[in-house]
């Protein structure tokens, strides 16, 4: 039951939300994850087998920056950051996912 | 791949694998810290992704392979060594005919700068008086003008021995201006005293046992003592290029000697603009200092180094093309070593067959396999290249050693550079496809599905022993065809003695020669002091000598004894009585000019012009009418052989001599010869100075008659050298691939022939199968072969001495046989072994 609750992250959506999530600073893998959860109102929860190495991937590809810095209880964590090419890259997504839900909703209406 | 990515992985590789577990570890103790549930699941295996993520998976995949192929083919010692000779000698051959063509194409004199640059003749002439150059000096045209001499002779007496070395004559600021680097002390400067030399290298190492203390001491050269002020480093390359090494540099101090012309164009001067420039200050020049031929005319200006210098001489255009041509040709030597190594890593692959369809059965994608199974020829041709490019620099050492049998001293200064490395990387690269990509391919297509692709196997090997036929065929053709070009240019010769003579060339002043007589009277007297030289055996006068200018007419003679008009075309020359036993041109017929022989006309003819002209006639007393009023009798009273009069490579030309003193001598240049008992190098200063005491106003050079025309030897000898060596490299590697192809596709038909034999085929059913089979294929190959052979062939010809065509069919035919004869051997073999075939343990053997 709790599955219907929780429904699955769509395919290719992770990298919206973590890049959206990031528009806020940067932050770490884990506040990234408390980000999305909070700001879906407790309807998302990116697991961290997925958040990770997608936050690589990411930041292979350049979206995505990091450095190492204090957590706000003063512990070594990697920070990760939105570069110019990430912002650009929200855009396009955005873009589509946008085109995508009004696509759906409309299916639905009909 | 995206670059960006790469560069990112390559960077951030350390700092990344660290921090992937720490993350994690992060990870779970904030979640634990926040009452959240802590993650299920394997860390290691996000871990595993991480790395993954940042792995370069290409090129350790590729590691792995090539580690894999290393293990394979250690297995098999014979495969590699094969592979290491073929394409060790075709990969070596290459870079060094690359590494030739660089030298002598692209080499660039050691000066600062050496683009702007330009060689400037005036009147065509590649040396001018001084006084030219001082006035395109003072013009103000061009930054630096300077001038030298490259070949001068000079005495170096060491205290005990006298030997002629090569000196250059420069002018005072050649060094400076031209920033010449050297390895000792310095180069001449404009305010030096006459009496100072720059050394070469080689000379300063062979005579002066590479002191450096020799540097501010004396040498006596031509019996001045002038001061080495610098030595040159080992590699300097001259502005003449080839090559051309000569010993010592001094500044010119005789009024006579002419100089070649070297300015430095201004940084905002164009090429173009400098040569309309040159041709405003030429009608200067010729209101300045006139002479009979016009500086203005057929004025030259060409860059000196790299592209622009291609561009502007035809002699250096024909020399790239020649080089092309080689590397084409050295480049399908190459491709036959290739099918060599292709055709064993086919036998290798169908080897393979079990392993690989194992691998793609458990889910090894293609493009993964294919690979893997380029890594054999990966390695493979990576070896090749190492052992070839060793062979290239040992070869490049052996020709820098060599002393070439030429008159000057030529030392080629091949060092391996960037440009060596590119080429090398590419043939490697090249050869690597070449020799793998079909065996790799067919590996893979006999896989999937064996008893389908069967059949093509035997036809790829069918093609690739046609292909080979035809290659084979080319490279055979083309390096037959230098092969005899190379025969017959070394039995070609000048038709006169260039070894033992020596030649005078004299300019009298104005004063005091305007009569043919007392020009003919100067004559007289050189003759008779030179003959009395020590060592001169005999001396001539002439107009002229060959490759150095002629005089052709063109002439309607008329033969008094039946009227006839004949208009004849030859090359004229008016020489003394001892022309002909000096210059050693054989007198087939009749004698030489005589004293008695005043106030007659009678002439000598060559065997070309009584060929061309006589109808028949004998020669000897035969008299036709020609002259200024075309009605002067002449008498033909000798017959020569003939001579080459301007190349080489010419055909045979009809040539008229008269006697020197029955013309109307209105040159006042005129050529001695002189015919030598002792090497003529040492009479060359003797020689000089008994012209200059009889007449010490005539600018005279003196040079030995090789020293004045060798260089037109050179290049179809080194050429046709070249290009048949690699013809016969080409036969070699052609041979033993044809023959292991061959043998090779007999063997695989064991178990064929082991059940015709089974059935009832007899012996010779077996033989004419195996040989039809084979003849089939190498007809083939010889007829593609000799297809594109005649395309291959056909810019050849520039190269040819005369009678050879590049479409000559006995080179065909030699070429097409030889492919047979060895064909034929190659299936010889493998026929006995086929006929010794059980068919019991062939049916057993698969």
């Amino acid at each position: 039951m709790a599955k219907a609750a929780q429904p699955a992250l769509l395919q290719g959506t992770l990298d919206l939300l973590i890049l959206h999530a990031l528009q806020r600073g940067a932050m770490h893998g884990y506040a990234i994850a408390q980000t999305i959860h909070l700001l879906s109102e407790e309807v998302l929860k990116v697991e961290e087998g997925s958040l990770y190495p997608a936050l690589w991937r990411l930041e292979l590809d350049g979206a995505i920056s990091s450095k190492s810095g204090l957590s706000e209880n003063n512990r070594k964590a990697k920070f990760y950051q939105c570069t110019r090419h990430g912002a650009k890259v929200l855009a396009e997504q955005e873009a589509t996912w946008e085109r995508l839900s009004a696509a759906v909703s409309r299916v639905l209406a009909g | 791949m995206d670059m960006g990515r790469f560069f990112r992985k390559l960077l951030r590789r350390g700092a990344m694998h660290q921090s992937i577990e720490d993350e994690l570890a992060f990870h779970r103790e904030m979640a634990a810290r926040h009452g959240n549930p802590i993650p299920l699941g394997n860390t290691a295996v996000i871990a595993e992704h991480g790395y993954a993520l940042r792995r370069f998976s290409f090129l350790e995949n590729l590691w792995r392979d090539v580690v894999y192929a290393a293990r394979g083919l250690r297995r098999s010692p014979m495969l590699v060594a094969a592979a290491l000779v073929s394409l060790g000698l075709g990969i070596g051959v290459n870079a060094t005919m690359f590494s030739l063509g660089v030298e002598f194409l692209f080499s660039e004199p050691s000066v600062h700068d050496a683009a702007s640059v330009l060689s400037v003749r005036f009147s065509g002439n590649s040396h001018s008086p001084h006084q030219v150059l001082d006035f395109l000096a003072s013009s103000g045209l061009f930054a630096d003008v300077v001038g030298e001499n490259e070949e001068v002779f000079s005495n170096y007496n060491d205290g005990a021995e006298t030997r002629p070395v090569f000196g250059v004559f420069t002018t005072k600021n050649y060094f400076t201006a031209l920033g010449v680097p050297m390895l000792h002390g310095r180069g001449i400067a404009p305010d030096d005293p006459d009496e100072v030399a720059v050394l070469s290298y080689q000379f300063w190492q062979k005579y002066l046992r590479g002191d450096a203390a020799v540097v501010g001491r004396s040498l006596n050269l031509d019996g001045r003592m002038c001061t080495v002020v610098g030595i040159l480093p080992e590699h300097h390359r001259t502005l003449i290029g080839f090559g051309y090494t000569p010993d010592i540099y001094m500044p010119r101090y005789l009024e006579s000697t002419i100089l070649a012309i070297y300015a430095r164009r201004k940084p905002d001067m164009s090429v173009p603009a400098a040569r309309a420039a040159l041709a405003a200050v030429a009608k200067r020049l010729d209101i300045a200092i006139p002479v009979p031929y016009k500086y203005e005319q057929n004025l030259e200006v060409s860059p000196i180094a790299g592209w622009a210098r291609l561009k502007f001489e035809s002699d250096t255009l024909t020399l790239a093309v020649f080089f092309a041509l080689l590397l084409l040709v050295t480049g399908l030597v190459l491709l036959i070593a290739c099918v060599n190594v292709a055709s064993l890593l086919l036998a290798r692959a169908s080897a393979r067959r079990r392993e690989i369809a194992i691998r793609i059965a458990i889910g090894a994608s293609r493009g993964r396999l294919l690979q893997q199974l380029l890594a054999d020829s990966f390695l493979l041709s990576l070896l090749g290249a190492a052992a070839g490019l060793a062979l290239a620099e040992f070869s490049a050492m052996m020709l820098a050693r060599i002393h070439l049998p030429l008159p000057m001293p030529i030392s080629l200064q091949i060092t391996p550079d960037w440009r060596l490395a590119l080429y090398g990387a590419f043939l490697a690269t090249a050869s690597m496809l070449a020799c793998g990509l079909l065996p790799a391919w067919q590996a893979l297509k006999e896989s999937i599905s064996r008893d389908l692709h069967r059949e093509n196997r035997m036809r790829l090997r069918r093609v690739l022993v046609a292909a080979q036929v035809a290659i084979s065929v080319v490279v055979l053709a083309t390096g037959f065809l230098f092969l005899r070009n190379l025969l017959r240019a070394t039995a070609l010769s000048p038709g006169f003695d260039v070894i033992h003579t020596i030649r005078a060339n004299v300019n009298l002043p104005p004063s005091g020669y305007t009569e043919s007589r007392q020009k003919y009277a100067f004559d007289e007297q050189v003759l008779s002091s030179l003959t009395a030289l020590p060592g001169i055996e005999s001396a001539a006068a002439a107009r002229v000598v060959p490759f150095n200018g002629g005089t052709h007419f063109m002439v309607d003679l008329v033969f008094p004894d039946n009227g006839q008009h004949q208009r004849a075309r030859f090359d004229w020359n008016a020489v003394t009585p001892g022309y002909f036993q000096t210059m050693g041109i054989p007198l087939l017929q009749g004698r030489t000019f005589t004293a008695e022989d005043r106030g007659r006309q009678v002439v000598v003819v060559n065997s070309a012009f009584v060929a061309r002209y006589l109808g028949g006639r004998q020669p000897l007393g035969t008299v036709f009418l020609w002259g200024h009023d075309g009605k002067t009798p002449y008498r033909i009273v000798g017959l020569a052989a003939v001579t080459k009069i301007m190349t080489i490579g010419e055909a045979p030309q009809p040539q008229l001599y008269e006697p020197l003193a029955q013309i109307d001598n209105d040159r006042r240049e005129i050529e001695f010869v002189m015919r030598s008992a002792i090497p003529p190098g040492l009479q060359l200063q003797p020689v000089a100075r008994v012209l200059h005491r009889i007449e010490p106003m005539a600018g005279a050079e003196v040079h030995t008659m090789y020293s004045s025309i060798g260089l037109a030897f050179l290049p179809s000898q080194v050429g046709a050298l070249l290009m048949g060596s690699t013809g016969v490299l080409g036969l070699l590697l052609a041979t033993i691939g044809l023959y292991g192809v061959m043998a090779f596709s007999v063997a695989r038909r064991t178990r064929e022939i082991g059940v015709r034999m089974a059935c009832g085929a007899s012996r010779g059913d077996i033989a004419r199968l195996v040989l039809r089979d084979s003849a089939r294929v190498t007809l083939a190959g010889t007829v593609i072969g000799l297809l594109l052979a005649l395309f291959v062939t056909r810019p050849l010809a520039m190269f040819l001495v005369p009678g050879l065509k590049p479409a000559d069919p006995v080179n065909y035919a030699v070429a097409a046989l030889a492919i047979t004869v060895v064909a034929l051997a190659a299936t010889c073999g493998p026929i006995l072994r086929a006929l010794r075939i059980d068919p019991n343990s062939a049916l057993r053997d698969e």
